[in-house]
């Protein structure tokens, strides 16, 4: 009994441990968003980098966003996090971000980020609370193995949606367990389609306030539905329940050709089979415009105890360390060349076109519209992609999809409304939003 | 009641739980009621809405009203079911045979490992081309469905894996059905009852109390089915949990997505009431009714 | 002649309903277990063994290793230290402070006795739900927010079902012995220390051990509570080794299986060691409910 009562004494004292971290100035605490290897590599060159600046970073591991509302409730919010565009919004008007103008002003370094990752940190309010840590676009991985086998010319930079279609369709094989497909031509999952629609001509405005389902984008639905209809890729929630995820799917050669994020670290690590990478292929006839994403970024809290330090750090992390060099969000340095040299397998895969297409054209980010960053996004989002999802698994016409989009637009309205009346923003928040209210012309409830 | 003899030395013994009762139970049901009628982040200060959060769940809110419908098809199938399950295990654990001691730990170890293990090894069993269950089926000539990823048959999976745990309730069982005296089934064997007539007419009277029992713990604790659903449904991104197509959002995975997710602590206040009423009528529900089939030997209670 | 064969067919009878009971229960038990071996068989598989098609039951090359992965991908020592620690702290919390509740719920008589123990009993049907948010706030406020405060703080006021349970077996000792130890002089903490508490040994075991199994196996106060991984329990871990493993690029279902089993073994050597001790309580708790 004396035994336990000791353990218990003991248990007090250990949860009593790590209780209150209250970081001494030049100490920054960093949520950090990364792999274990990357969390390693980081925390050799901190010392170094604390040497040199006087700023030693402490790295709190990313334990998802809910976990960061939970320390930010708590007053434990670390100095420096991950946010995505409308978490950003958010957090900015509830007071929780530093604007980085007031550490930022005449730093050379602004110079050295591209612009539109500047502009990308800005909120409504025209305060900059975020800087992009990394960008991306996507592509094509395919297997340069099953082409071969099936006597298929390697897809080039021109290639179209439909002779991707084609491709697809003689790479498909039809004599797996019980029917289903051994292999599939392709899979693309669903948050590419929005990539899809950018590249076939849908523009969503920046800021803008309303769902709009243009006609390109129908198409872009249809299109990507066939797929799915014609057995050349296998549907999602058949995906999901695989318990496999897409770098599997194409290594062990449940697909031939699969759509993802061009880098992507994980899956080019993974991949032993011989492979090539191309550009997401358009619809025939439609102009050169490809996806590259510029949602998210580093932000820093407005609670933050030093201020100078945190953005020394913030800086350090985006172009000084060496997980993420050489970083595409800087425009000074030879991205495609240092993740050649990384990485000997994108030589020659086609990375550097994919890569160089998508800087040319760039097309943007449909996250970073609409349906993502406005204060429209949140509640639009909520109500469409449930249908959405219910489209992927083809219970709901894409027609059927599109009689919605005033029932959204007029919901979304007044959920904005309501947090209006309800919610603490600052007062240029507040003002931008009443304005888009004022901007946000809505069909008239039948 | 009498003054009492011990005045206020039993207050001190009870105050442990009588301080943790103000402290954790009272203080913040009262709390709670105030928040349920605020919106609140947990960033800013909560703001007065009224009953405009009730308004919303009970009126305006097709998502919560489709985890409402999940959690009632969820408890229809897996209560009843289970408790058929258990009894039918029960029964057989309590024929008074060699070895049946192994059967008894083989039934009753799942119920007490750790649930979210239990949920990655479902997780697996129920992949549709790798898992056990389809693997099963194959060698019968059956096709199975995506399991989890199937609408149709995501709650059916939970309810299948939830059969997999019935082995506290068939402890209760048992324990009730060895409580038997041996004499009331003589006695109606005598009066030329066969086994069917003696199982209706002696044991399920007998038993009825640990029915009544099992059937409102069991309907306390699946409406509050949470782990499994949050666990075995979504991708790795938060938000996801609850598919597909929200077939197996709970509500208290709702009230979880609201509260912890979305930071909605106004609105997922009001959810935990509207909860809260939900179990007190079924439970008083089922109370009302057992008077009617539960007995109690010699009517105390 | 008549006699015999009757007893003939009454044994015959006997055979068939025994062997009849045997194979239902084979059959059930089975089903039961298949689970859990085929758990171990995919937990021994390499990477492309847990995708082969017909599964391999009996791995050609089982491979251990992957137990050793899964400990260390996952701190499984240090998720077993929390754990432990935790679990343990609330099991003596509670099992101290419930008894002692439950002892002045049963043999002292104060006002309001029995409608405190009316209220005691009715909180047992609250869903945590309806508290859960404002303790939340509360202790965010406190700065206990990823601290095992939360998780160990609320066994100091004991627990309405193992207050109940106490009682009930109180009610059962003889109050001869109270009697007896008064007339020695004993005061009323020194007779529930020493006389009630040792007598009421079973139900302190039974008690504690279903405390334990809801404290190791606690999900969702870890999931809300704690942040930092090096804080986690088994449970939690497990889960956020799940989604480590899932988001990343390649699901190692073979690891997480690994892992998943050996988070089962605690529960599985406590149950084999108080298998009785499980059985008497949920008699008690079950029957006189």
């Amino acid at each position: 009994m004396r035994a336990c009562i000791g353990v218990v004494i003991l248990a007090v004292f250990v949860a009593g441990c790590g209780g209150n971290q209250q970081s001494a100035p030049g100490t920054v605490t960093y949520n950090c968003p990364a792999n274990a290897v990357e969390v390693a590599v980081l925390q050799k060159e901190i010392p170094a980098f604390a040497e040199t600046s006087g700023v030693t970073i402490v790295l709190h591991p990313f334990s998802g966003q809910e976990k960061l509302y939970a320390m930010m409730a708590a007053d434990k919010a670390p100095d420096i996090f991950y946010t995505n565009s409308t978490m950003r919004d958010e957090l900015a008007a509830s007071g929780r971000l530093l604007d980085l103008r007031t550490v930022a002003a005449h730093d050379p370094f602004v110079g050295r980020l591209w612009p539109h990752v500047v502009d990308g940190g800005m909120a409504a309010d025209s305060g900059w609370y975020s800087v992009g840590n990394w960008e991306f676009t996507c592509g094509v991985y395919y297997r340069k193995d099953m082409f071969d086998a099936a006597g298929i010319a390697y897809p080039d930079s021109a290639w179209t949606w439909d002779e991707m279609v084609a491709a697809a369709r003689a790479l498909t094989r039809r004599s797996g367990p019980g029917g289903a497909p051994a292999r599939y031509g392709i899979y693309c999952g669903s948050h590419f389609v929005e990539a899809l629609e950018i590249m076939n001509g849908s523009r969503f405005p920046r800021g803008g306030t309303r769902l709009e389902l243009p006609a390109t984008s129908r198409e872009v639905y249809r299109r990507y539905l066939d797929l799915m209809n014609d057995g050349l890729m296998p549907d999602l929630r058949t995906v999901q329940a695989l318990g496999m995820q897409a770098p599997q799917l194409l290594q062990t050669g449940r697909v031939a050709m699969l759509v993802e994020a061009v880098p992507h670290q994980s899956l080019i690590e993974a991949l032993t089979v011989p492979w090539g990478v191309a550009p997401l292929p358009r619809f025939p006839g439609k102009a050169p415009a490809y996806f590259r994403s510029a949602s998210g970024g580093l932000s820093i809290s407005s609670h933050t105890a030093d201020a100078r330090a945190s953005w020394k750090a913030l800086k350090w992390i985006i172009g000084g360390a060496s997980t993420y060099q050489p970083n595409p969000v800087l425009r000074d340095v030879d991205f495609v060349g240092g993740w050649e040299s990384r990485y000997a397998a994108l030589r020659g895969s086609g990375f550097r076109e994919v890569w160089d297409l998508s800087l040319r054209h760039n097309g943007g980010d449909p996250r970073f519209f609409v349906r993502f960053s406005s204060w429209a996004s949140a509640p639009i989002m909520e109500r469409l992609q449930p249908l959405l999802d219910r489209v992927w698994a083809r219970e709901l016409p894409v027609d059927e999809l599109a009689a919605h989009v005033d029932e959204i637009n007029r919901a979304a309205r007044t959920q904005i409304e309501t947090s209006l009346r309800t919610s603490v923003y600052g007062s240029s928040f507040r003002a931008r939003i009443e304005t888009d209210l004022q901007t946000m012309e809505v069909a008239p409830a039948p | 009641m009498t003054s009492g003899r011990d005045g206020r030395t039993g207050y001190l013994y009870i105050a442990p739980w009588l301080i943790g009762f103000l402290l954790l139970t009272a203080g913040p049901m009262c709390v709670s009621l105030y928040l349920s009628t605020t919106s609140w982040t947990m960033l800013t200060p909560p703001v007065q809405v009224g009953f405009r959060n009730y308004a919303a769940i009970l009126t305006d809110d097709p998502i919560f009203t489709v985890s409402l419908l999940n959690t009632l098809v969820y408890v229809v199938l897996s209560v009843p079911l289970g408790l058929a399950v258990a009894l039918g295990l029960a029964l057989l654990l309590d024929q008074k045979a060699k070895g049946v001691a192994i059967f008894r730990t083989a039934f009753f170890l799942p119920s007490i490992t750790n649930m979210v293990a239990v949920a990655m090894l479902w997780l697996w069993i129920f992949n549709p081309e790798y898992g056990l269950l389809n693997a099963l089926l194959q060698h019968v000539g059956i096709a199975g469905p995506l399991w989890l990823q199937s609408e149709v048959w995501a709650k059916p999976s939970l309810v299948l894996m939830s059969l997999w745990g019935v082995g506290g309730t068939m402890m209760i069982f048992l324990a009730a059905l060895q409580g038997i005296p041996q004499e009331l089934y003589e006695a109606a064997e005598l009066d030329g009852a066969g086994p069917l007539s003696r199982f209706i007419h002696v044991t399920v009277p007998m038993i009825s109390p640990a029915v009544l029992f099992n059937l409102v713990v069991g309907i306390i604790g699946t409406f509050q089915v949470f782990t499994q659903a949050f666990v075995m449904t979504g991708t790795a991104q938060p938000g996801t949990e609850g598919g597909p197509n929200n077939a197996t959002l709970f509500v208290v995975l709702y009230l979880y997505k609201k509260a912890f997710q979305e930071f909605r602590m106004g609105y997922a206040s009001a959810l935990a009431w509207v909860l809260f009423f939900l179990i007190l009528a079924a439970t008083v529900a089922q109370m009302r009714m057992a008077k009617r089939w539960v007995h109690y030997e010699g009517g105390e209670r | 002649m008549r006699r015999m064969d009757t007893s003939w067919r009454a044994t015959l009878t006997m055979t068939l309903r025994t062997s009849l009971l045997y194979g239902i229960l084979s059959v059930l038990g089975a089903a039961f277990t298949l689970p859990l071996v085929w758990m171990l068989s995919v937990s021994l598989q390499d990477a492309s063994g847990v995708f082969a098609q017909p599964f391999q039951w009996i791995p050609p090359s089982p491979r251990w290793e992957n137990y050793i992965d899964a400990v260390t991908l996952f701190p499984f020592s240090r998720y077993l230290f929390n754990t432990s620690v935790i679990t343990v702290s609330v099991v003596v919390l509670t099992v101290l402070s419930s008894s002692l509740v439950a002892y002045g719920f049963s043999r002292l008589r104060f006002r309001g006795r029995d409608a405190l123990f009316a209220v005691c009993l009715s909180t047992m049907m609250l869903p945590g739900q309806v508290t859960m948010i404002p303790l939340y706030a509360a202790y965010a406020r406190l700065g206990w927010i990823d601290t095992w405060y939360p998780l160990i703080v609320p066994a100091v006021f004991g627990s309405p079902f193992y207050i109940f349970l106490f009682r009930q077996f109180f009610m059962t000792i003889p109050r001869e012995y109270d009697e007896a130890a008064r007339l020695d002089g004993a005061g009323r903490f020194r007779i529930y220390w020493s006389i009630i508490l040792p007598l009421a040994r079973p139900a302190v075991a039974t008690v504690a051990l279903f405390c334990f199994i809801g404290a190791w196996n606690d999900f969702f106060n870890p999931l809300i509570y704690i942040n930092s991984p090096e804080k986690a329990t088994l449970t939690l871990g497990l889960h956020m080794l799940k989604n480590q493993i899932v988001g990343s690029g390649s699901v190692q279902w073979h690891v997480l299986m690994a892992a998943a089993l050996v988070v089962m073994i605690p529960n599985v050597i406590v149950f084999i060691a108080a298998q009785k001790h499980f059985v008497k309580g949920l008699q008690m708790g079950g029957l006189r409910g």
